[in-house]
């Protein structure tokens, strides 16, 4: 009896640890990666340069879209990264969040424009549909829906644990068109 | 001369007409939104509700609840639309799904199983 006891008090807490581990322990989780599928919202904004308008209905196929603003830093920081995912081919369009719009241009012509296209979010009512927290966030849109949502720097570390192995899983084909 | 001029400056200034930050049609809306913006968390701070911040993104948050209010929207759904965009950890309460059951019920599981080590002491 005292054995069985004995034994019951070592199972019960490795049973509960391993439960928790198991159950609980979420395998996907990295710092502000989000994995979850969902629609891309509907939206229809005017575009940073040509003040023509752009609906999520223009944008097909799979690409890129990152949240940037004049005022962020960080997205300076960032800048370098996304000059050459465009050099590998890789459309991304820019998300121009709650800036003046002569100060991004003048922004991008300081350094260099890696976007395909850039949408100008002046209110911020496409970043608020796209649940974007502040600037800067990227998303991986395929086939109008979201399948990866990063909230910070996108830089090679981050491309290599969050987007890459993503891009592999759903077999990604690049939107060239836009 | 010049205090009463000043003072019948003062009756006419914004300062004694102040206008409320949010418009409302009624005074039930004006009572919902207040007690929504105390039960979502701001995304954007470590731990504060949408009342306590000034967060640009809780600034965008606050006008997305009046407009969804003036839609007609409840209470559910506004605490939905957002939980849906900002994830479930927006909300103060959860309430009780797959992503919480075991902090409800492992309480009561321990509880048990305390109880019935307990009982099988006694009879050792």
């Amino acid at each position: 009896m005292i054995t069985l006891l004995r034994f019951i008090i070592f199972v019960i807490p490795i049973s509960l640890i391993s439960f928790l581990y198991f159950f609980i322990n979420d395998n996907d989780y990295y710092p502000g990666a989000d994995f979850k599928v969902s629609d891309m919202p509907a939206f229809e904004l005017n575009s940073l340069y040509e003040n023509s308008v752009v609906n999520n209905l223009d944008l097909e196929g799979s690409y890129l879209i990152n949240v940037w603003a004049s005022w962020c830093i960080t997205c300076r920081i960032e800048h370098g990264f996304l000059v050459q995912l465009n050099s590998q081919n890789i459309p991304i369009i820019g998300l121009n969040y709650k800036d003046e719009r002569n100060d991004a241009i003048e922004w991008l012509g300081k350094y260099k424009d890696p976007y395909r296209l850039i949408i100008h979010d002046y209110s911020g009512s496409l970043a608020l549909d796209l649940g974007v927290t502040g600037a800067p966030e990227t998303f991986l849109i395929k086939n109008g829906k979201i399948i990866a949502h990063f909230s910070g720097e996108v830089n090679k570390r981050v491309w290599g644990d969050v987007f890459a192995p993503v891009i592999k899983k759903e077999k990604v084909v690049w939107n060239d068109q836009i | 001369m010049i205090k009463y001029s000043f003072l019948t400056l003062l009756l006419f200034s914004n300062f004694i007409m102040p206008e409320s930050l949010y418009n409302f049609e009624n005074a039930a809306d004006e009572k919902r939104f207040y007690s929504l913006i105390k039960e979502i968390r701001c995304p954007k701070c470590t731990s504060g509700s949408l009342a306590s911040s000034n967060a640009p993104v809780s600034i965008d948050i606050k006008n997305k609840i009046i407009e969804l209010i003036k839609d007609g929207k409840s209470d559910k759904e506004i605490k939905e639309y957002i939980a849906s965009r900002f994830g479930s950890s927006v909300l103060y309460n959860p309430g009780f799904n797959q992503d919480t059951y075991i902090l409800w019920i492992a309480p009561f599981v321990i509880l048990l199983i305390a109880l019935s080590t307990y009982i099988f002491r006694r009879k050792v």
